[in-house]
């Protein structure tokens, strides 16, 4: 394939090249309550191109082989006129060549496994909460996704990287009356089927939560001090600070990039927020990224200070900041942006006990249920939590959505914990959704956080 | 195509084809500049077959061995995903014109052009960090059947998006504007932009409680996502609609007619039959506040015994490629019905309250029981009828059932916005938390 793809690319009248093929499969089945209303397996695939030329650098993508010189050209015109209609051309940061293949090692392959025993995994898995009177529905779902990707470049790079995604996740909505209430539940990795087993403990504690949101106080809007558990303060290192550390969104943001400068003081000494795709059995890991560059540690903030940032070639370049590797693309459909990998705030040394006797009175408030941003401020829900007087976890509340300022909230972070979790699913949609954006946190403490309520 | 569905006939008891090649281009400008051009050339065919009741699916992006595509789809039979409907028999369609030769003129270089005159105006009257977006997009789409269907249709559109953003927020007011044909955005629509962000740039403190909402285009998908779940068939069926047993009653404020419009071929995107080639015809989900119908694919349709209301597409919350999905109930052309209210007017009827552009964390919250509770992004301040500054760290929150109870009066004007054509619509007294 490789020696296929560099014909193509011989034929680019251009200063740089890239060309990426691959192959998608996927598996897919999905349970709506007890009714399977999708299996199948499946696979697709199609090619991308990206051409600097005259100071500007575009991408087109295409599936048939055919149109390949088509797409060449069209992509050398765009690269032209972008470059006749900028002041700066654009050029990308020097890189290592690399010529590797990479083929992740699995436990349990989910290749080599039967449609039929992994449709009778979900269906044991969605019997848990189906079981019971007040569960009106269940939509789970299992997925898995092998790209397949082959990618090389006119200056000389030559890369094949599998990567394989398994999943199992989905929703559980509880009904009483007219009241409807639901939770998310997810599994999967990176690394294999194995992370699919065991899993009936978190179905009937999930299950739970969903039957006693039928009776959970509705929470009144307002500001409070709040502990998040591991996956809401993962979602928070993810959609409040992470999206502001990948330098194509900062870079359309002027004033923002001036506040976010390496070296500037923004969080308090507490808090250190690092990104590691290179950690192999989680999630997030891969090894080299869609432009060729090999994934590397970044520290993004230490001790409150802005270390680091998450970049493309061209966005290093412009910022005059190293190379990191996270210029990723969904598949074949897409030119790849800048995305985090495995982002999360590091641990520190205090434990949940004593995490709840600082909050003294406030809410404990657990796992995430979707985050947005806009510039410096987010938004994110919350699946359900509790109100805590002195130190002691009270009644059960729902309708629970935070909104909050950046700058704000890393200074309002004032008590880091030492249960450090990573997330199992991922589902992050910058553009193209990424289903291994990887996030992990250990408890946290906020102060004065705004909270909507309903 | 037609060699694939025979040889498909042959070995189930119905089939079904989906085509469909998008082609798109791109141009983005960010702080005011050209910043990326991106082309694609897409194309993928999609097949569904029923066998004994059962549902097969397969899908691929190159044709080039049919008896493996075919192979795939009938493994996927043994599944066992029920399937007790029929393809339609679909045979004559209204023409619709859904493509207009002149598309042919929008290129790369009028888009750019276009861009930088709409970056010029927004530079030389506000101090936004301005990003603008243009793009066009073609395809054919084409859905045949071993019962005879055989329908298709050519669909052309270009547009505008631009946001003038508010320095150091992220947030910022954003518009659309979308035409089958080739256009510019006029002077007038970019100064009323340039007016409203300047009057709003002052933030302003509020302290929170029951206020005004004024729920502008932008921010609309909020309260639509949640009245699609509530109206969809599928929700119907798995009993977790709240509006299920409310056919013919008042649900909402009489203010309110929520239709979907397939048929109207003066804006992009029209179409006569859905991804499962049955015709579509404009429909009404509420009427002057009261629940008329629910919204229906084939298979929720058998499935509720009824017939299906031409609403299968192969869509999701999430866009994604459309031959990789299966159809389910969705409105392809849902809209509001315009009141008599002018912008203006509607502001000036707000003593106290909050103009919601934009929204962040509509998909956050309890959809199916309709709660929102989203982030302003941006929500501009009205006092005595006048936009005064804009409001931080606030959040809107309710339940759209109630909500809508509360519309005191709808904008006479639709637009353009993700998720159809919308009026402004303003509600008296929602919650509003901050700081």
């Amino acid at each position: 394939m490789l020696s296929k793809l560099k014909m193509i690319l011989q034929k680019a009248d251009a200063d740089y090249a890239d060309i990426r093929y691959e192959i998608k499969k996927e598996t897919f089945i999905t349970l709506d309550g007890k009714e399977l209303s999708n299996i199948g397996s499946t696979s697709t695939d199609g090619y991308v191109v990206r051409v600097l030329k005259n100071g500007g650098f575009t991408s087109v993508s295409f599936t048939k082989e055919d149109d390949a010189e088509k797409a060449l050209k069209t992509a050398q015109e765009n690269a032209v006129l972008l470059g006749n209609n900028i002041d700066k051309p654009i050029t990308l940061a020097k890189v290592p060549i690399i010529k590797d293949t990479f083929i992740p090692t699995l436990k349990e392959d989910p290749r080599g496994i039967s449609i039929e025993e992994k449709l009778q995994l979900l269906r044991h898995y969605n019997d848990i909460p189906l079981a019971h009177d007040k569960i009106a529905i269940t939509n789970m779902r299992y997925f898995e996704v092998t790209r397949e990707k082959y990618f090389t470049s006119s200056e000389g790079a030559e890369i094949h990287e599998n990567l394989i995604t398994t999943g199992i996740g989905g929703g559980i909505t509880s009904k009483e009356g007219n009241l409807v209430q639901n939770v998310r539940i997810g599994a999967g990795g990176s690394d294999g089927f194995y992370t699919l087993r065991d899993l009936d403990d978190i179905f009937e504690k999930r299950t739970k939560i969903v039957i006693d949101l039928l009776n959970a106080e509705p929470l009144k809007a307002g500001a409070y001090d709040c502990i998040l558990n591991q996956g809401l303060a993962g979602v928070f290192a993810h959609e409040a600070f992470g999206h502001f550390s990948e330098a194509d969104i900062v870079e359309s943001l002027p004033a923002m990039r001036k506040k976010m400068q390496i070296g500037d003081k923004l969080g308090s000494d507490v808090l250190s927020i690092i990104d590691n795709a290179t950690m192999s059995n989680q999630l997030g890991f891969y090894k080299y990224d869609d432009e060729g560059v090999a994934v590397r540690e970044v520290k993004l903030l230490t001790n409150g200070v802005l270390t680091g940032r998450l970049h493309s070639r061209r966005t290093a370049q412009e910022f005059g900041e190293p190379i990191s590797g996270h210029c990723v693309a969904e598949d074949y459909r897409y030119a790849p942006i800048i995305r985090m990998g495995t982002i999360y705030i590091e641990p520190r040394e205090k434990t949940l006990e004593q995490l709840m006797a600082e909050l003294g009175d406030g809410l404990y408030i657990v796992d995430p249920k979707g985050g947005q941003t806009s510039g410096e401020n987010f938004t994110f829900g919350a699946q359900y939590g509790y109100i805590v007087k002195n130190g002691k976890k009270e009644r059960m509340i729902r309708d629970i959505n935070m909104s909050g300022n950046l700058y704000q909230t890393l200074q309002d972070i004032t008590a880091v914990g030492n249960d450090l979790k990573l997330s199992k699913t991922g589902g992050c949609g910058k553009g193209q959704t990424n289903i291994r954006s990887c996030h992990g946190a250990p408890h946290i403490l906020v102060k004065n956080v705004v909270l909507g309520g309903i | 195509m037609e060699k694939l569905l025979e040889m498909a006939g042959k070995v189930c008891d119905q089939a079904e084809i989906y085509f469909c090649d998008p082609t798109a281009s791109e141009v983005m400008f960010q702080k005011g500049e050209l910043h990326d051009i991106e082309s694609q050339f897409q194309s993928g065919i999609a097949l569904r077959i029923i066998k004994d009741g059962k549902l097969g699916f397969s899908y691929t992006k190159n044709l080039i061995n049919r008896e493996e595509f075919l192979q795939n789809a009938l493994n996927s039979l043994t599944g066992g995903v029920q399937a007790l409907y029929d393809f339609p028999h679909t045979s004559s369609l209204p023409s619709l014109k859904t493509y207009n030769e002149h598309l042919g003129k929008v290129t790369s270089s009028s888009m750019v052009e276009n861009c930088q005159r709409i970056a010029d105006v927004f530079r030389k009257n506000t101090d936004a960090e301005i990003e603008v977006v243009a793009y066009k997009e073609i395809q054919n789409v084409r859905i045949t059947n071993t019962r005879g269907t055989d329908v298709q249709s050519k669909i052309g559109s270009n547009g505008y998006w631009f946001s003038l953003v508010y320095p150091g927020g992220g947030a910022g007011i954003s518009r659309v504007y979308e035409e089958k044909i080739p256009f510019s955005v006029s002077h007038n629509i970019l100064d009323n932009l340039v007016k409203m962000y300047n009057a709003s740039s002052k933030v302003c403190a509020i302290s929170g409680g029951k206020m005004k909402v004024l729920f502008m285009p932008g921010s609309m998908y909020t309260l639509l996502w949640r009245l699609h779940s509530g109206a969809s068939a599928k929700s119907v069926y798995e009993d977790i609609s709240p509006i299920k047993n409310d056919i013919g009653k008042q649900i909402v404020s009489e203010n309110i007619t929520f239709y979907d419009a397939p048929l109207n071929d003066e804006v992009p995107g029209a179409r006569s039959f859905d991804d499962e080639g049955v015709p579509t015809k404009k429909m009404n989900i509420i009427e002057k506040g009261i629940l008329k119908n629910f919204f229906y694919d084939l298979n929720y349709a058998q499935k509720l015994g009824v017939k299906s209301t031409g609403h299968g597409y192969r869509s999701s919350m999430w866009g994604g490629d459309s031959i990789t999905i299966k159809p389910s109930p969705d409105l392809g052309h849902p809209r509001i019905e315009p009141g008599e209210k002018s912008f203006e007017e509607l502001v000036a009827m707000m003593d106290k309250g909050i103009i919601l552009d934009g929204v962040m964390g509509a998909h956050s919250g309890n959809i199916p029981n309709g709660d929102y509770s989203v982030g302003v992004s941006p929500g501009l301040y009205v006092e005595k009828g006048e936009i005064v500054g804009r409001v931080k760290d606030v959040m809107v929150a309710g339940n759209v059932y109630d909500t809508l109870k509360k519309v005191i009066a709808v904008e006479n004007k639709l637009h353009t916005c993700w998720g159809g054509k919308m009026p402004a619509i303003l509600c008296d007294g929602i919650s509003v938390s901050s700081k």
